[in-house]
């Protein structure tokens, strides 16, 4: 059979398919496995020559280490506490806003919203000195509230943006009829409108999540020390003191992005709304 | 009741003269939603970005404790800083490189995915597990990488196989190859989000239209280029605005991978400004920098929608798109 007619046959067609997109899929996977094997064998077979694809030596005391002996614990406890508070201001402030600029005709609204997606695009770089600075002026360095409130400043502009779209989504009849009913405007948003955004909520917060938790220059810049700096710090620290201690690192590592791998396979669906709706304008 | 309502409005309207308590309390609930996040966020924004303006006109440092107003000086050598023009090249080909990059390995999948593939089970399970690069930091992605540019690493080790070299090569420590070495990095972490935004755009063609054209003796390439990439080119334009602008200030791998070596080779202007401001502690050079960078985005912005987009997707609907 002639190259051609194997590619334009059914069977050719998907074989061919499924063989391109699994090398590629190789390629960008490999790393994620490598980091996994590195975490649980030795150093010596991480970098041995030829390199040993299977591990032969499985070893859990670079986990023992970071969780029992404590070691960089404290980062992981921080990522939490800062990734959750900042998803919980910024779904807070972003669903009343959104619900605002959904329902109300706000003077100067489209273009409120516009400066949102200008906000949104700002460098980090940019800001960070005047942020280091506020958070000075309120004797906020170094601390949770200071970091969460900075990094829900980053989070905003799209929260807003999505959760406008979800309640635009939302018929405006469900919340009239329960003020015909006798609820209040903003018992009507409890009642009604926030349990029907839901899944936009839960969408936007996986969005707000993954951002805060992936944060690197804000957390550095607002923190010193252990005390709230979140683990992409630790992480950052980390290579630069200990760059050989392999399977530390990669542990560390793979401890740090387990959280989101379990948010991300049961929550797909909603990673990828967040994904695709948050990107466009 | 929305009679009943209405009525009693209306009394309460004539002893109010014209508009009623409750239309202007309705009136106002609305500012009242988004008065929180807005306000906060014009706080926040609007200090900082004023804050920086007027600082690059100070002269502020760690050891100073007043800042002294010192004009345009800033902005004076920033001109002749042989250091921030050299970062703005790194910059350019760093964005240009990445960008590109992003849309065509994003691209790619995409178009793979796109497919009509034996079982849709399959296709999801695989576009699932290539979008967890995305979910790295880039500082996670750079410790993973750095295991495979290490010397006795995975990437030497094929180098020396295919022959390409004898000896172990430092990726991160050659001033050839430290920023396509970012680059490759930078890819790896971001072209998930575009194979996803790609995806969802092909999707929505209705497939009628590939029929119609195969139909009208159209061959696969001229459908790719007649029907699928301008369909999809609003999302493109979309997300590559963004990915520029993003890219453009990008800091947390050359952070994390080569702290702006070898040589500057790396150095990124975003590194380079905090590099200024808090590892020199010169804060006013800084925000000198910032609001040059700032002013090139949204220069860069400007020109590349003007460039790429149409008229309607610049002026169009805001609201929709979700």
């Amino acid at each position: 059979m002639k190259l051609r007619q194997v590619f334009s046959s059914k069977v050719g067609r998907q074989v061919l398919l499924i063989l391109v997109t699994g090398i590629g899929a190789a390629v960008v996977l490999f790393p994620i496995i490598w980091m996994v094997f590195a975490s649980i064998r030795p150093v010596q077979e991480t970098l041995a020559s030829p390199p040993k694809w299977i591990p032969h030596e499985i070893t859990t005391r670079f986990y023992r280490e970071l969780l029992i002996e404590g070691k960089s614990r404290r980062y992981l406890l921080n990522g939490y506490i800062v990734s959750i508070g900042t998803t919980a201001v910024s779904l807070g402030l972003g669903s009343l806003a959104g619900y605002g600029f959904s329902r109300y005709r706000i003077k100067g609204g489209a273009m409120m919203l516009t400066a949102l997606i200008g906000l949104r695009m700002l460098p980090g770089v940019v800001i960070i000195i005047p942020f280091f600075k506020l958070v000075q002026m309120f004797h906020l360095f170094n601390t949770y509230t200071g970091l969460i409130l900075a990094m829900a400043a980053r989070t905003l502009p799209m929260t807003i943006w999505l959760l406008k779209g979800y309640t635009d989504s939302i018929p405006r009849a469900l919340e009239e009829a329960a003020m015909t009913e006798g609820a209040t405007r903003i018992g009507a948003f409890y009642r009604v409108v926030l349990p029907l955004v839901a899944p936009g909520l839960l969408a936007t917060g996986v969005m707000a999540f993954i951002g805060a938790w992936n944060a690197l220059l804000l957390p550095i810049v607002l923190t010193s020390g252990e005390k709230v700096a979140p683990l992409t710090v630790g992480i950052a620290l980390f290579f630069g003191q200990f760059g050989r201690e392999w399977g530390q690192i990669m542990a560390l590592n793979t401890l740090g992005v387990l959280p989101l791998m379990f948010v991300f396979i049961f929550l797909q669906r909603y990673v990828v709304k967040g994904m695709t709706s948050g990107a466009v304008k | 009741m929305g009679a009943l309502k209405s009525e009693r409005d209306t009394v309460v309207a004539k002893n109010l003269g014209g508009r009623t308590l409750r239309a202007r309390f309705k009136a106002m609930s609305g500012y009242l939603f988004i008065a929180p996040a807005i306000l906060y966020l014009t706080f926040v924004v609007g200090y900082s970005i004023i804050y920086t303006i007027r600082l690059s006109f100070f002269e502020f440092s760690y050891g100073t404790r007043i800042p002294s107003f010192v004009g345009f000086k800033h902005y004076v050598k920033l001109l002749s800083d042989q250091d921030i023009w050299s970062s703005a090249r790194v910059t350019l080909v760093f964005t240009v490189a990445a960008v590109v990059l992003h849309l065509l390995v994003g691209g790619l999948f995409a178009l793979l995915l796109n497919e009509r593939w034996f079982s849709v089970q399959l296709r999801n399970g695989i576009r699932g597990l290539l979008i967890l690069p995305w979910l790295f930091s880039f500082a996670a992605a750079a410790l993973v990488w750095g295991l495979l540019f290490h010397p006795f690493g995975v990437l030497n080790y094929f180098a020396r196989v295919l022959g390409i070299t004898d000896g172990a090569v430092e990726f991160l420590g050659r001033a050839q190859l430290a920023l396509p070495s970012l680059i490759v990095v930078n890819i790896w972490k971001t072209f998930p989000f575009y194979m996803v935004m790609i995806l969802g755009g092909l999707q929505s063609i209705p497939t009628e239209l590939y029929e119609a054209a195969k139909v009208d003796g159209a061959s696969p390439l001229q459908r790719f280029w007649r029907i699928t990439l301008p369909l999809v080119r609003p999302v493109l334009v979309a997300i590559t605005s963004l990915d520029i602008i993003t890219t453009f200030g990008h800091y947390d791998l050359v952070k994390t991978l080569t702290e702006g070596g070898p040589f500057g080779t790396t150095r990124t202007l975003a590194y380079y400004i905090w590099l200024t401001g808090f590892q020199d502690g010169n804060f006013g050079y800084g925000a000198a920098a910032s609001v040059v960078l700032l002013a090139c985005l949204s220069g860069a912005t400007l020109l590349y929608l003007r460039l790429f987009a149409q008229k309607e997707e610049l002026y169009g609907e805001t609201t929709t798109g979700i």
